[in-house]
């Protein structure tokens, strides 16, 4: 059989027997919906007055992937300019493509498409062998690319929560099926802001445009005034700052400082007064000024604090008020993974190697050319480098998604 | 001091006819447009044409508290006059005015006068005791971003405010800048609309005249537009840098795309010449990209001509690159090439 065939296959089987949209999904009535087919071509603008009229749609067209806008529109179906902008959720995405992540990628392909050159990890910008800008990627999700993104969900919660305010009600989590996690803020409050409130939310999020004398914290003010951490309530970024400086310092040795871009001189500053510093943040009457951290250095603790606390937000998706997003238990075409929602009290645990499976009976033989280990549903399978193998459905739909494996028979 | 429960008085009409509760006061008063030529009326219509010949030359109208009655029916008759000219520069110049003399009186308020007038425009607003803050009220963030948005200076950025569960804790004097801010919005929405009920000619008039008083004193540059040749010299560094990775046939993400086609389309760069651009691009299809310059252009569609993002949202989006010293100075690309042609 055809390996796209039988993906397609497998696709077709999950939308008519096990996909629902779920109950909670506001206004499907105003929603645009868009729709990626095996063949490569994108339909946009449909829209559905019930759950029940999508989930037909999707029996019937067995898509690639399936998107709707976190917009609401009085006219769904009508070319962009005319749909009549009624509002939209606050959307987030996290993908562990834009965060640095300590795996470095190693288990991602990149090929040249102009002259075939390939290589592993972190694509480069440009071809080493023909300087051709054309760089395919074939990504992988690993555990840890995942898990890094996890932890800057939890810190964008944080965000929500705290300094937003938003109830927990009102935050929905989802996996995205690959390698990030998406957040909904659905809440009238937020619908009708702009693009440019929401970059301004995006910024706070991300710590972009901060001034540090915005909270009695520039360096100069650190390093001359006495009781500095005392003066002002913790607050907003203040607090984050704090918090952040804390647990960089509590936490502190030579090989992490180093790794945080301090030199050596500044290292060996900072690990000298580390109780000092941590008094002086405790707000004790013991605070003091602190030899040996001048204005400069606190400014580089205190870049270093926001840079652990702001969360590494997609600022694309988020200032889009029109962005369509992965619909809710769709699957992904690259894995076969089922985009899953995600309880707030069950995210530190989270695990979407067994949450997110969507294919869980029967065995494919295939062919794999090369793949990095991996675990799904608690099995641990591979590495495997040109090899046939009899592989649980889930698994065979994943190396035949990434391109890694072919069906054989 | 005043109770929170307390109805605006007249002067507060006065100084704020755009209230909810001034507009019923209005209604009232049962006032048609016809009575507004009857020479008993002369006075109002009078001081309507002096509310925007004030906006035109000061920025700013001024107050009237001997003729109370007068100051409080001249503003909805003064907002029928511009939106009569059908000028945006008016509308615009006097929504701005109106807001700045709004704004010299807010300054004069007791606390629970803000409170009242920041609940005009629903805003959720509420007076702050935490002992040890230096901060009066909390807004909602939602109000907030509402009417900062486009401050420019750092320290209207969120990121910058003292944010907790949703509230910004803010000063008095943040707080009356965000009204002036909101006052200027609200005005410029009700000026938005073609819509009006057919004018006595001499309201007619009064709105040409208004129309030939901008073209006699104000500049032509105030009035935008620029010149129809473009000076590649004058680009500022980001679309530099992305004018020359495009036409060497690199790849650009897609907000550097609509920056540098809505730059270049702003500037006046025919679409033909952009579309010409797009053609050394290798995934280049000539009707997806006449679709999209034309739009972004403001031929096609909803004929908005789209602008290219300001300073701030291009640095967050990483477009911004080697900025250098006009850049500190200026808050958008399109003004760096304005100032940049003026030199």
């Amino acid at each position: 059989m055809d390996s796209r065939a039988f993906v397609q296959n497998m696709f077709r089987e999950y939308y008519a027997k096990d996909f629902s949209l779920g109950e909670d999904f506001p206004s499907i009535e105003k929603r645009e919906f868009g729709f990626a087919s095996f063949g490569g071509w994108m339909l946009r603008h449909k829209s559905f007055k019930t759950a029940e009229e999508l989930e037909f749609f999707l029996q019937d067209s067995v898509p690639y992937g399936a998107y709707f806008s976190c917009a609401y529109y009085e006219d769904p179906e009508a070319d962009m300019n005319k749909k009549g902008w009624l509002g939209a959720d606050l959307i987030f995405d996290v993908d562990a493509d834009h965060i640095p992540t300590s795996c470095n990628k190693i288990h991602d392909e990149w090929v040249c498409g102009s002259c075939g050159f390939a290589g592993r990890g972190i694509e480069p910008e440009k071809c080493p062998s023909c300087s051709s800008e054309k760089i395919e990627v074939n990504s992988w999700p690993c555990e840890v690319c995942i898990e890094t993104a996890k932890v800057e969900i939890i810190k964008l919660v944080d965000f929500l929560v705290d300094d937003f305010g938003f109830s927990e009600k009102e935050i929905r989590l989802f996996f995205s099926g690959h390698r990030g996690y998406h957040v909904y803020v659905q809440t009238k409050s937020v619908e009708p802001l702009d693009a440019i409130a929401r970059k301004e939310i995006t910024d706070y999020i991300c710590g972009r445009g901060l001034r540090f004398s915005s909270f009695g914290l520039d360096g100069k003010v650190l390093a001359t005034k006495k009781g500095a951490f005392k003066v002002l309530a913790d607050l907003g970024w203040r607090r984050r700052i704090v918090r952040g400086i804390k647990d960089a310092i509590l936490n502190a040795d030579e090989q992490k400082l180093a790794s945080f871009g301090f030199s050596n001189a500044d290292t060996r500053a900072i690990l000298e007064n580390k109780e000092k510093i941590l008094i002086e943040l405790e707000k004790s009457d013991k605070a003091g000024l602190i030899k040996g951290i001048g204005p400069e250095r606190w400014e580089k603790i205190v870049n270093l604090s926001v840079s652990l606390q702001s969360a590494k937000i997609d600022t694309v998706v988020t200032t889009d008020v029109h962005r369509l997003i992965r619909l809710d238990n769709s699957l992904h075409g690259k894995t076969g993974f089922k985009k899953v929602e995600i309880p707030m009290s069950a995210i530190e645990d989270f695990d979407p190697f067994k949450s997110a499976v969507a294919f869980t009976k029967g065995e494919v033989t295939v062919l794999v050319s090369s793949a990095p280990a991996f675990k799904l549903d608690d099995e641990t399978f591979g590495p495997y480098k040109n090899q046939k193998i009899e592989l649980p459905t889930a698994a065979a739909v994943l190396l035949v998604c990434k391109g890694r494996a072919e069906v054989i028979g | 001091m005043q109770r929170t429960f307390s109805a605006f008085a007249k002067n507060d009409y006065a100084k704020y006819p755009f209230l909810k509760a001034a507009i019923k006061h209005i209604q009232t008063l049962d006032l048609k447009i016809q009575d507004l030529i009857d020479p008993d009326n002369a006075s109002i219509l009078e001081r309507a044409q002096q509310r925007l010949e004030e906006a035109i030359l000061d920025s700013i109208v001024s107050l009237d508290l001997k003729h109370v009655d007068i100051e409080i029916v001249s503003f909805p008759v003064a907002v029928m006059l511009a939106i009569a000219t059908k000028d945006s520069f008016i509308k615009k110049r006097y929504a701005l005015a109106e807001a700045n003399r709004a704004y010299e009186e807010l300054l004069l308020e007791p606390r629970e006068k803000i409170i009242q007038l920041a609940e005009n425009f629903e805003w959720k607003i509420a007076a702050t005791h935490d002992s040890g803050l230096p901060y009066e009220f909390t807004v909602s963030f939602v109000d907030y971003l509402r009417n900062t948005t486009h401050l420019r200076e750092t320290q209207w950025k969120l990121v910058n405010r003292m944010l907790k569960t949703g509230t910004v804790y803010l000063r008095m004097d943040d707080v009356t800048r965000l009204l002036k801010e909101e006052v200027r919005r609200h005005i410029e929405q009700r000026l938005d609309t073609e819509e009006l009920p057919v004018l006595p000619a001499k309201m007619i008039e009064i709105a040409e005249k208004m129309k030939k008083l901008v073209e006699e004193t104000i500049g032509k540059t105030e009035r935008e537009g620029f010149p129809r040749t473009v000076t590649q010299t004058a680009f500022p560094p980001c679309i530099q840098s992305l004018y020359q990775a495009f036409s060497t046939g690199k790849h650009l993400s897609h907000i550097g795309r609509f920056t540098l086609t809505a730059f270049l389309a702003s500037i006046g760069m025919p679409t033909e010449s952009i579309i010409d651009l797009f053609k050394s691009f290798s995934d280049y299809s000539e009707r997806m990209t006449r679709y999209q310059v034309e739009h972004i252009a403001g031929e096609k569609g909803s004929r908005t001509r789209y602008v290219p993002p300001k300073c701030e949202t291009l640095k967050t989006h990483g477009v911004c690159v080697n900025p250098d010293e006009l850049c500190q100075r200026i808050y958008h690309p399109l003004t760096y090439y304005r100032r940049k042609l003026q030199r």
